[in-house]
C-alpha cells in the first residue's frame, strides 16, 4: 500500500534518475532545478580532479568576478557608504541569461579599474597633502625658532666675545650693518627642518647627540593637530624640529639619520621674506591638492554608491552562477552527441514536476533535442528526505541532531513533536512560568517576520525553536494546573476532598490532621490544594510523581517499542517482528508492565478501609527477582503464581532474543543457496547506459565512462548498504558469526536498557521536584516577607522584591531551569525512545538549491538583508 | 461525582475524543501528524491527569501541618 504521497511518517520515496541534457541548455537546466531545489546530483567525475574538469574555467572566471564585487564592498566599507542590502523575501532575481552574466563581468572588469585608478590618484594626492601640511607646519613653526632665534644672535655673539676665540668676528664685521638681515649662515651655522613622528623624538635626539658628539643645537615644537599617515590611514603625532649645527658635513650627517629615522625633511628658507613666500606658495598647493582631492573622492564616493545599489544582487547572482557550475562539473559529458549526462537522487514523487520544469527550459530555449529524464534501478541505499515546514522543522532539526534516519524507516519525529515537550512539560510544570513561556513564544510567533532579521545568535537559536517553545509552553500549562502551583502557590480552583479535623479544644499551633470529606468525592483535576504548604506534602508529592515518572516511562518507552514492528513490518523482516519486536515486549510487559499495573491496582484498592497493610512495591519487584516465590506482604491473592510465571516468561524471551534470528537468517541464506540463488552485489551492473556502449564501440570513451561510474557506485553501495542495515542478510556474504555477535550485544543491550532506561525516567520527578523547590524557595526569599510587611516602607519594598522575583523567575526559573529541562528531554527522546525502534543509518539528501545555498553561505550573509 | 468511576468515564471520553480526532484530522500530507500529534497529546494529557486522580483515590497519609490560623481551620 505505497501512499498517494509522501507524508512526514516516514521518508520520501526517492529514485534514481539519469538525465540526458543537450549541452546547450545545460546551465538553464541546472539553474531551473536549484530553484526548485528537489534534486541531489551524484558527481559522475569523482576521478578527474578539481582542475581537469569542464567548467573550471567558467569558475574561474566567475571566482574573478566576486573577488572583484568584494573589492568594490571593501572600498565601500573604508569610504563608509552603507550597503543596500538584498531581502529575499521580497526582492526575487530573475535566472540571468550568459550574455547578462558576461556583461556584469565586463562591468565589474570596468569598474574595478576605474575605482582601482581612483584610489590611486587619491592615495598619490593624500600623499602629496601630508606633504604640503607638514611642511606649512615645518614653516610655520620653523619661522617661529627663527624669530626667536634672530632675537638672540647677539647674545650668542656677546658669549662668544668673552672667550679669548673670537672665531667670527672678523665675518662678523663684515656684515654688521645692524640693518642687514642677521643670517646665520653669516656664522657658518647650517641648519636642517622636518617632521619626525613623536614617539621617535626620543631615540632621533639620543642617535644625533650620540654621532655629532653633541655638536648640535636642536629646536622642537609638537604639531597639535595629528597628520594622518597615507598608507595605512592612521593619525600619527608629530613633531616639528629644526636643527642647527656646524659645517656642512656634519649637517648631511643629520640629513641621513633623519631620513634613516623616517623624518621628512623640508626646505625652509632662513630668510623671512622667502619664508613668507615660500608659505603663501605651499597654502596655494595645499588649497590646490585639497580641491583636486575633493573632487576625486566626490567621484569615487559617486562611483561606490552607485554600486553598492546593486552590489548585493550582483553578489548573489555570481554566486548562484558559480553553483551552477560547479553542479554541471558532476556531469559526464558525451562529447560525440554534445550531450550532458546527470544522475540524480530526486522525490520519486517530485518526477512530474522536474520532468515538466525540464520541458519547459527545453521548450524556451527552443531546442529540437528533447531533454530526457529517465528513472533507473538502483541497489544503492537512497538518501533520507523528511519534508518539514515551519512548524515541524524545528523538531525534525533535534532529530536529526542525534542522526539520520534510515530510508524509509519510521520518522523518529514523529512521536517527539508530543512527547518531547510534553516530558518536559512534567518537568516544568508550574502555571505561572509556563504563562509567561508561552507569551514570549507567542510573540515570537506573531512577529515571525520582523523578528527573522534579528542575526543576534543567542535569540536566533531561540526564535527557531518557537514552535517547539510554544507546544512546550502549552502542555507546562497543563502539567502546571495537575501539580496545582503558580509561582509556587496553589490554586483553589475545587473544593477540597479533606477538611481539617479540629478538636474542641483546639489552640493555635497544635498539629492537625485532616480526614477524607466525603467518601465519594475527590478532587477532580489535579493535585489538591490541601497539600500545599502541609508538613507531609513532600512525602505525598515524591510517592505521586515518582510512581508517574515509571509509569509515564512505561507508556513512553512501550509506544516507542512498537514503532520497531511497524519498521519490520515495512521492510519486510518477519524474522524483526518474531525475533525481537515479540519477545522484547513480553519481555518489557512481563517486568516494568506488571509493576505499572501493581502501581495502579494498589491505588484502586482501600487499604486501610478493608483493614490491610499497603505492600511496598519496590520490595515486591526485588523479591520477584531474588527470591522468586516468596511474598512479603500480599498485593492480591495468587499473586505468587502470578509472578512466578511472569518471572519465567521473562526469562525464556532471552534464549529467543539471542538464537531465533539469527538462526532463521541462516536457515533461510542456506535454503536460497541451495535453490541456487544469489546474493544481489554477487551480480553484474545492469544499467541504463549499456546499450549506447554498443552502438559507439568506437569513441565510446564518454558513455563508457558514464556506464563505469554506475558499476562502480554499485560496488562501494555494498558497502553502504551492509552498514546501514547492519543485519546481514542484504547483499555481499553471509556471515553467520557476525549476525550473532550483532544480535547478542543487541540482546544484552535490550534487556539490561529496559531495567536502566526505567530507572532513567525518574528524572522526571526529580527535575519536577527541583523546580518546585526551587520557585518556593524564591518565593519564601522574595514576595514572602515583602507581603507581610506594611506601610509606605512595604509598598516600595514590595516594588523592589517583585522585580527581583520577576527578574529571577525568568532568568533562573524559566531560562535555566526550562534549558535543564529540556536537555532532559531531550535525553529522553534520544536515548529511551530512538534506542528502542530507530537505526539511524540512513545519509541525508542534500538536494542542488538556490534557497539553501543563499541561507547558508557565510559570505553572502553581510549582503542579504 | 468525581469517585473512581471519573477514571472510566474519562477513559471513554479520551477514547471518542481521539476517533473523533482520527477522522476529523485535516486532509493533506500531514494529516499522519495531525492525527499523531492529537492523539498522543489527548493520551499524555489523559494518563497525567489519571494517575493524579487515582494517586488521591484511596490516600495512604493524610495532610498534617501545624501553623493554622483559627480563621483558617474550618475552610
Amino acid at each position: 500500500m505505497a501512499p498517494a504521497r509522501d507524508t512526514p511518517f516516514r521518508s520520501a520515496d526517492m529514485s534514481m534518475v539519469q538525465l540526458y541534457i543537450s549541452n546547450e541548455i545545460g546551465r538553464e537546466v541546472v539553474n531551473a532545478l536549484g530553484e526548485l531545489g528537489l534534486v541531489q546530483f551524484r558527481d559522475l567525475n569523482g576521478d578527474l580532479s578539481a582542475f581537469q574538469r569542464a567548467f573550471t574555467q567558467d569558475i574561474r572566471r566567475l571566482d574573478n568576478v566576486e573577488r572583484q564585487l568584494r573589492y568594490f564592498h571593501a572600498q565601500m566599507e573604508k569610504a563608509g557608504i552603507p550597503l543596500r542590502k538584498l531581502d529575499l523575501d521580497v526582492d526575487t532575481l530573475a535566472p540571468p541569461t550568459t550574455t547578462e552574466i558576461d556583461e556584469l563581468a565586463e562591468r565589474s572588469q570596468s569598474l574595478e579599474q576605474r575605482v582601482s585608478s581612483l584610489n590611486e590618484s587619491y592615495e598619490t594626492l593624500k600623499k602629496r597633502e601630508v606633504e604640503l601640511t607638514e611642511w606649512r607646519w615645518v614653516l610655520r613653526e620653523a619661522g617661529g625658532f627663527f624669530d626667536r632665534a634672530h632675537g638672540n644672535v647677539d647674545e650668542i655673539r656677546a658669549s662668544t666675545d668673552n672667550d679669548d676665540a673670537p672665531l667670527l668676528q672678523d665675518v662678523e664685521h663684515h656684515i654688521s650693518a645692524p640693518e642687514v638681515e642677521r643670517s646665520f649662515s653669516g656664522m657658518n651655522i647650517g641648519f636642517v627642518a622636518g617632521v619626525i613622528a613623536r614617539d621617535r623624538v626620543a631615540a632621533f635626539e639620543r642617535i644625533l647627540w650620540r654621532t655629532l658628539r653633541g655638536n648640535l643645537y636642536m629646536n622642537q615644537a609638537e604639531i597639535p593637530e595629528p597628520l594622518v599617515d597615507p598608507a595605512n590611514n592612521e593619525p600619527v603625532q608629530k613633531n616639528v624640529f629644526v636643527i642647527f649645527a656646524h659645517g656642512k658635513e656634519i649637517l648631511a650627517k643629520i640629513r641621513k639619520i633623519s631620513e634613516s629615522m623616517g623624518a621628512d625633511v623640508y626646505n625652509v628658507d632662513e630668510n623671512s621674506e622667502l619664508r613668507r613666500d615660500q608659505v603663501h606658495e605651499v597654502n596655494a598647493r595645499l588649497n590646490d591638492v585639497q580641491s583636486v582631492l575633493g573632487n576625486t573622492q566626490q567621484t569615487l564616493e559617486a562611483e561606490l554608491t552607485q554600486i553598492s545599489r546593486s552590489l548585493s544582487a550582483w553578489m548573489v547572482l555570481i554566486s548562484k552562477e558559480k553553483a551552477v557550475f560547479n553542479t554541471l562539473n558532476l556531469f559526464s559529458y558525451d562529447r560525440a552527441r554534445r550531450t550532458l549526462i546527470a544522475e540524480a537522487w530526486i522525490p520519486k514523487h517530485d518526477l512530474p514536476l522536474i520532468r515538466s520544469t525540464l520541458q519547459d527550459v527545453t521548450n524556451r530555449a527552443g531546442l529540437s533535442v528533447p531533454s530526457i529524464i529517465n528513472e533507473i534501478r538502483t541497489n544503492k541505499t537512497p538518501p533520507t528526505y523528511l519534508k518539514t515546514n515551519k512548524f515541524t522543522e524545528a523538531f525534525q532539526t533535534i532529530v536529526n541532531a542525534y542522526g539520520t534516519a534510515t530510508y524509509q524507516e519510521v520518522n523518529p519525529a514523529i512521536p517527539v513533536f508530543v512527547t518531547f515537550p510534553f516530558l518536559f512539560a512534567v518537568m516544568f510544570g508550574d502555571l505561572g512560568h509556563a504563562l509567561i513561556m508561552l507569551s514570549a513564544a507567542l510573540a515570537m510567533i506573531y512577529w515571525e517576520k520582523p523578528l527573522k532579521k534579528v542575526t543576534f545568535e543567542l535569540f536566533a537559536m531561540v526564535y527557531y525553536g518557537r514552535y517547539i517553545a510554544l507546544v512546550m509552553a502549552v502542555f507546562s500549562i497543563f502539567t502546571g494546573l495537575i501539580y496545582n502551583d503558580i509561582f509556587s502557590m496553589s490554586m483553589t480552583l475545587f473544593k477540597s476532598s479533606w477538611e481539617w479535623e479540629v478538636p474542641p479544644d483546639y489552640r493555635p499551633g497544635q498539629t492537625l490532621t485532616a480526614r477524607i470529606r466525603d467518601a465519594n468525592y475527590r478532587y477532580p483535576f489535579g493535585l489538591d490544594w490541601r497539600w500545599h504548604g502541609t508538613e507531609n506534602d513532600l512525602l505525598f508529592t515524591n510517592s505521586y510523581k515518582m510512581k508517574m515518572s515509571i509509569i509515564l516511562g512505561w507508556a513512553h518507552m512501550t509506544y516507542s517499542l512498537c514503532f520497531s514492528y511497524i519498521n519490520a513490518r515495512h521492510f519486510k523482516r518477519p524474522v524483526d517482528i518474531w525475533g525481537n519486536f515479540v519477545p522484547g515486549m513480553i519481555f518489557f510487559q512481563s517486568i516494568f508492565g506488571y509493576l505499572v499495573i501493581c502501581i495502579i491496582y494498589k491505588w484502586t484498592v482501600d487499604w486501610f478501609g478493608t483493614g490491610r497493610q499497603p505492600p511496598g512495591l519496590l520490595n515486591m519487584l526485588i523479591y520477584m527477582f531474588l527470591q522468586p516465590g516468596f511474598i512479603d506482604e500480599q498485593l492480591y491473592p495468587g499473586q505468587k503464581q502470578v509472578q512466578i510465571l511472569l518471572l519465567l516468561l521473562a526469562v525464556i524471551q532471552v534464549p529467543v532474543l539471542l538464537f531465533l534470528k539469527p538462526f532463521w537468517l541462516r536457515w533461510e541464506h542456506n535454503r536460497a543457496r541451495a535453490k541456487g540463488y544469489r546474493g544481489i552485489g554477487e551480480r553484474s551492473a545492469t544499467s541504463a547506459l549499456d546499450d549506447d556502449e554498443d552502438e559507439h564501440q568506437g569513441n565510446g570513451r564518454q558513455s563508457g565512462e558514464g556506464v563505469s561510474m554506475i558499476a562502480q557506485g554499485l560496488d562501494d553501495d555494498d558497502h553502504d548498504e551492509g552498514e546501514g542495515h547492519g543485519h546481514g542478510g542484504h547483499g555481499g556474504e553471509f556471515e553467520f558469526g557476525e549476525v550473532m555477535i550483532h544480535q547478542v550485544i543487541h540482546t544484552i543491550e535490550f534487556c539490561l536498557n529496559c531495567v536502566s532506561h526505567t530507572a532513567s525516567y525518574l528524572r522526571l520527578w526529580a527535575l519536577s521536584l527541583a523546580h518546585q523547590q526551587l520557585s518556593a524557595v524564591l518565593w519564601s526569599m522574595t514576595m514572602g516577607p515583602a507581603l507581610k510587611m506594611t506601610g509606605i516602607g512595604g509598598a516600595i519594598f514590595m516594588v523592589v522584591t517583585f522585580a527581583a522575583f520577576f527578574f529571577l523567575s525568568c532568568v533562573i526559573l524559566i531560562v535555566m531551569e526550562g534549558v535543564s529541562a529540556m536537555l532532559h528531554s531531550l535525553r529522553l527522546a534520544w536515548v529511551e525512545s530512538f534506542s528502542k525502534f530507530a537505526e539511524f543509518g540512513g545519509w541525508p539528501f542534500a538536494p542542488f538549491s538556490f534557497k539553501q545555498l543563499l541561507e547558508e553561505s557565510e559570505e553572502l550573509k553581510e549582503y542579504l538583508g | 461525582m468525581a469517585n473512581g468511576w471519573s477514571v472510566i468515564i474519562g477513559l471513554v471520553i479520551v477514547v471518542a475524543m481521539s476517533i473523533a480526532a482520527w477522522f476529523f484530522s485535516p486532509k493533506g500530507e500531514n494529516q499522519v501528524l495531525w492525527r499523531s500529534s492529537i492523539i498522543l497529546s489527548i493520551a499524555s494529557c489523559y494518563l497525567m491527569w489519571a494517575i493524579t486522580f487515582l494517586s488521591q483515590l484511596h490516600p495512604l497519609i493524610e495532610p498534617r501541618r501545624s501553623d493554622l490560623r483559627k480563621e483558617y481551620i474550618h475552610h
